[in-house]
């Protein structure tokens, strides 16, 4: 009987948004004359169960935050998905949500990719286990978004994140963005790289890494494109980047090695092209490496994440509460926290709400001032491109 | 010891060994100093309440899905191998499956069939991952025994059994498995490294094991990265020890009891 | 109907195997939206996929091969008479753990002991000053991660063969002697001939073992120009989306194996007839 009343809005939501198709509907209206049903787990039930209460909000301005409070504690419960805890500090953020609130977080998955993150969606759908929450790259959240996996929501600081950056329907919204950096072992490097340029010296011959393949990671993407930015290309034009990682692969520095905690530990990779959050993490994670962080002044690109509700979260209410912690000051300013720029930043800026201490501790603003974002036609552009050019010049 | 063996084996000691000698080193370098030598990276690891969680599901996941397997292949290689020899390249050809649909891929097609499965089966790693681990290990299995049911003369074996009056259970766990004993525990051991080794299905299908663990570690963590290397491989180094000194004694007993040659 | 009795395990393949492996490969002539198409099956002939394709190949024969001789050697040395007890013990526990011992930890291993910055490159250069760059070595090229390979590749010879050597009979060694034949005849007209069928066997799995294998791969040359590290990117990366595409790129990976089987079963039959 329950699982009925959840696959009921679940077609009340698709009709709404248009998004159900003559066929799909012919389908349902057989199914329902012949008495059929989806098969339903006890997953399902148990969902559709906590669907049958009170019907979580649209927009988090609507509802108090008291209120919000108290229907996530009855759900008690929070899954989320691929959420490392050294990146952009998502550590504490999960930590101090679970004390604040006294909810339990079941992070799975630590270093799933996006594209995981919306399969775990359509997979575990029905089932307790499903993430409730995804933070996703942006072609990830527009594909997401077009396939109906997400829920729509409008958190209460939605106005105050920049428009380019999210969803016009609620859907997703941009959380953190940062820079690609050049981050380097100062045990292992004497004379420290300062731009692109820099890192076809000989003396880095068998020390330059990127986080992963541009194939597979979207870090690694992001490096080719900046690297791009330097060398004559720009934000329409991939080529010289990947041109750029081919002269440095010939001359022998540049080491097909993904770039992961051991590695930075261990200095096998001296230098590395990656976010600057997870190269200012590294910083502190690892004084042995005595890692130091800069900014490449000649190309500088910036990437943002996005935030999305699962539509058919096990715990839509505590989805909704996480998403108002993410975005309120304390939130945005844990991401500061961890090197990571907030969506909310220039908010946070002009009412004068962040502490010089996290400022400080980043490269100079100038610098990213001068950041592009490519949008996302430039970056499908990108990643076409390198599918086809990328193991034939720099791969095997 | 002849001159050639000493040879063959401390080539394939050294090329074994220097790469966990280098992970060693690696383990008892403090995050402080970037030097030898501390024990700080084992202690984080022993002390983690994950590691000793993580360890027991692997553990008993891979004592379900060798008795499954065992309890599944071993009868029917040996009937084949008996009665019905045609099929036998018919199973090794399904042999290769497993290998053949990558398990990121495969996985997909396990979840997306099983979604509607009651959750005694979908959400607990005992039922779901155990049958997809026995068909991990089905390759490995398959060609263990294979070689061991070649190895034996199936059909003496059995007629004299039979003609002792044995029926067919009698046969097969009395006579045939001490035989097999070698190939059983061959095809086991894989099982359980695989086990403890699969990481994909496990992560895409939202279970924490073993491997899980070490992946989350080795990611996140510098050096306790190599302590726990080392110790997982020294776990399960100790598990299948365990394995050959039980598949030993009773092999013992029952070979005794055959009067085997 | 003696077939009967397979019947709970075809079964069992059933449920966990070929429905889970049609679904995937159906999903491979199938288009983002609904519909059928041989679009994705006909991208596998263009670069870089046929190039990662051929890749994985000569990869996995080569480890193949290799694993398969050598593991024999080391197996038979461990197994024959004269060869202390314990040593074989030690042998098929070790391998059993290194057969699985791959991912992001044996590359770790392999990368701090014969990456550019490797403890075993560094002594070389230094102490032997031998400098492993110099003479065109390089971990992260398909040699170097073949090396790696090995290192599941030798311990899953030695698992499946070790059985195997155990049916080559002490007494046919003695009887060969008796007869006047040399150790190298007894090998050349005997023992290889009943090992061979085990041998075949065993080569082919080392073949599948190898040319599935992504986690060791991508842990040593995230790039490398393999068709598991290709589906990786395109079914599960952060970059590129395409799971159809990463389908028929499976199904491709069949049709390869399918070949290899193809040209095992006559090899077998040829092998077999010494048995019975």
């Amino acid at each position: 009987m329950e699982d009925y009343e959840a696959q009921e809005q679940e077609f009340w939501r698709k009709l709404e948004e248009g998004e159900m198709s003559r066929s799909q509907m012919l389908k349902r209206s057989v199914a329902a004359a012949a008495g059929l049903t989806v098969l339903g787990s006890t997953g399902a039930a148990f969902a559709a169960r906590g669907a049958a209460g009170a019907a979580p909000p649209l927009k988090g301005n609507s509802i108090s935050l008291k209120e919000l409070i108290a229907e996530a504690k009855k759900e008690g419960h929070l899954n989320t998905i691929a959420l490392p805890p050294d990146w952009a500090n998502y550590g504490e953020m999960m930590s101090t949500f679970q004390k604040k609130y006294g909810l339990a977080i079941t992070n799975d998955n630590p270093d799933g990719s996006s594209a995981q993150e919306n399969q775990a969606i359509t997979s575990l759908k029905g089932d307790p286990r499903a993430p409730d929450v995804v933070d996703v790259g942006p072609s990830f959240a527009v594909a997401g978004a077009a396939a109906g996996l997400y829920g729509k929501y409008f958190p209460s600081e939605f106005s105050t994140i920049p428009r380019a950056m999210k969803d016009t329907r609620g859907l997703w919204y941009g959380d953190y963005w940062g820079a690609i950096s050049i981050g380097y072992n100062q045990n292992l490097i004497s004379t420290p790289p300062t731009t692109w340029k820099d890192l076809l010296k000989p003396d880095y011959k068998g020390k330059v890494a990127l986080n992963g393949s541009p194939l597979q990671s979207n870090s690694a993407v992001s490096g080719v494109i900046a690297a791009s930015l330097a060398n004559g290309g720009s934000l329409a034009d991939v080529g010289p980047g990947i041109d750029f990682f081919a002269s440095l692969k010939k001359s022998g520095n540049f080491i097909p090695v993904q770039t992961t905690s051991a590695t930075v530990a261990s200095g096998q990779t001296p230098i590395s092209i990656d976010w600057d959050y997870n190269n200012l993490a590294y910083v502190t994670e690892f004084p042995a490496a005595r890692w130091k962080v800069t900014i490449p002044a000649d190309g500088v690109y910036g990437g943002y994440y996005a935030q999305a509700i699962n539509a058919a979260a096990p715990h839509p209410w505590s989805a909704r509460l996480w998403e108002e912690f993410v975005y309120s000051d304390q939130g945005q300013l844990l991401y500061l926290k961890g090197f990571a720029h907030p969506a909310r930043f220039n908010d946070l800026a002009n009412r004068k709400k962040i502490p010089s201490s996290l400022l400080n501790a980043l490269p100079s603003p100038a610098l990213y001032a001068k950041a592009k974002f490519a949008s996302l036609g430039q970056q499908s552009a990108a990643k076409a491109k390198i599918a086809t050019d990328w193991t034939a010049k720099v791969g095997a | 010891m002849a001159p050639s063996a000493v040879f063959w084996l401390l080539l394939g000691g050294l090329y074994f060994f220097i790469p966990l000698l280098t992970t060693l080193l690696f383990s008892l370098k403090s995050n402080q100093t970037g030097k030898c030598c501390t024990a700080a990276n084992y202690s984080w690891v022993i002390h983690n309440g994950e590691f000793w969680h993580t360890l027991k599901i692997s553990f008993l996941l891979a004592l379900e899905t060798i008795a499954v397997s065992l309890a599944i292949f071993v009868p029917t290689i040996y009937w084949v191998h008996l009665k019905v020899p045609k099929l036998r390249p018919v199973l090794a050809f399904l042999a290769l499956i497993p290998f053949v649909v990558p398990p990121i891929v495969m996985v997909v097609g396990l979840l997306k069939f099983y979604k509607g499965s009651p959750s005694w089966f979908y959400g607990q790693p005992w039922g779901f991952l155990a049958g997809a681990y026995v068909i991990l290990a089905f390759p490995y299995m398959f060609f263990s025994l294979d070689a061991g049911f070649r190895s034996i003369d199936v059909h003496t074996l059995t007629e004299a059994s039979q003609s002792l009056g044995a029926r067919w259970p009698t046969t097969l766990f009395k006579v045939i498995l001490p035989n097999i004993r070698a190939a059983a525990l061959a095809g086991s051991f894989l099982a359980l490294a695989i086990v403890m080794g699969e990481y994909t299905i496990a992560n895409l299908a939202a279970f924490h094991t073993f491997p899980i663990f070490i992946q989350y570690v080795n990611e996140t963590q510098g050096f306790p990265a190599g302590a726990l290397t080392l110790l997982s491989f020294g776990i399960t180094w100790a598990a299948m020890a365990s394995l050959l000194l039980v598949g030993r004694t009773r092999g013992r007993r029952a070979a005794v009891l055959t009067g085997a040659r | 109907m003696a077939w009967i009795a397979t019947v709970p395990f075809f079964a069992y393949a059933l449920f966990f195997l070929f429905l889970p492996a049609a679904s995937v490969l159906i999903g491979a002539f199938q288009k983002e939206a609904s519909g059928y198409t041989l679009d994705n099956v006909r991208e596998l002939f263009h670069h870089p996929y046929i190039d990662a394709y051929w890749g994985s190949i000569k990869l996995s024969l080569i480890t193949a091969a290799l694993g398969g001789v050598v593991g024999l050697f080391i197996a038979y040395a461990a197994l024959r008479e004269g060869t202390p007890k314990w040593i074989r013990g030690a042998l098929t526990t070790f391998s059993g753990v290194a057969a699985n011992f791959g991912g992001i930890p044996l590359a770790f291993a392999f990368i701090a002991t014969l990456g550019p910055l490797g403890v075993l490159t560094v002594f070389l250069k230094n102490q032997l000053h031998f400098d492993l760059s110099a003479h065109g070595f390089s971990l992260f090229s398909m040699t170097g991660i073949g090396l790696a390979y090995l290192y599941f590749q030798l311990p899953l010879m030695i698992l499946v063969i070790a059985p195997a050597i155990d049916g080559v009979r002490k007494e046919w060694r003695e009887a060969s002697a008796n007869l006047g034949a040399s150790q190298l005849q007894f090998w050349r007209y005997v023992g290889i001939p009943v090992l061979m069928p085990s041998i075949l066997g065993a080569i082919i799995l080392l073949f599948g073992n190898a040319f599935a294998a992504y986690a060791t791969a991508y842990g040593i040359n995230s790039g490398a120009n393999l068709i598991t590290i290709f589906i990786g990117s395109y079914y599960s990366g952060n970059v590129l989306n395409n799971p159809h595409l990463a389908q028929a790129m499976a199904f491709g990976m069949f049709i390869v194996l399918g070949l290899m089987m193809l040209i095992y079963i006559p090899l077998q039959r040829r092998a077999a007839r010494w048995a019975k």
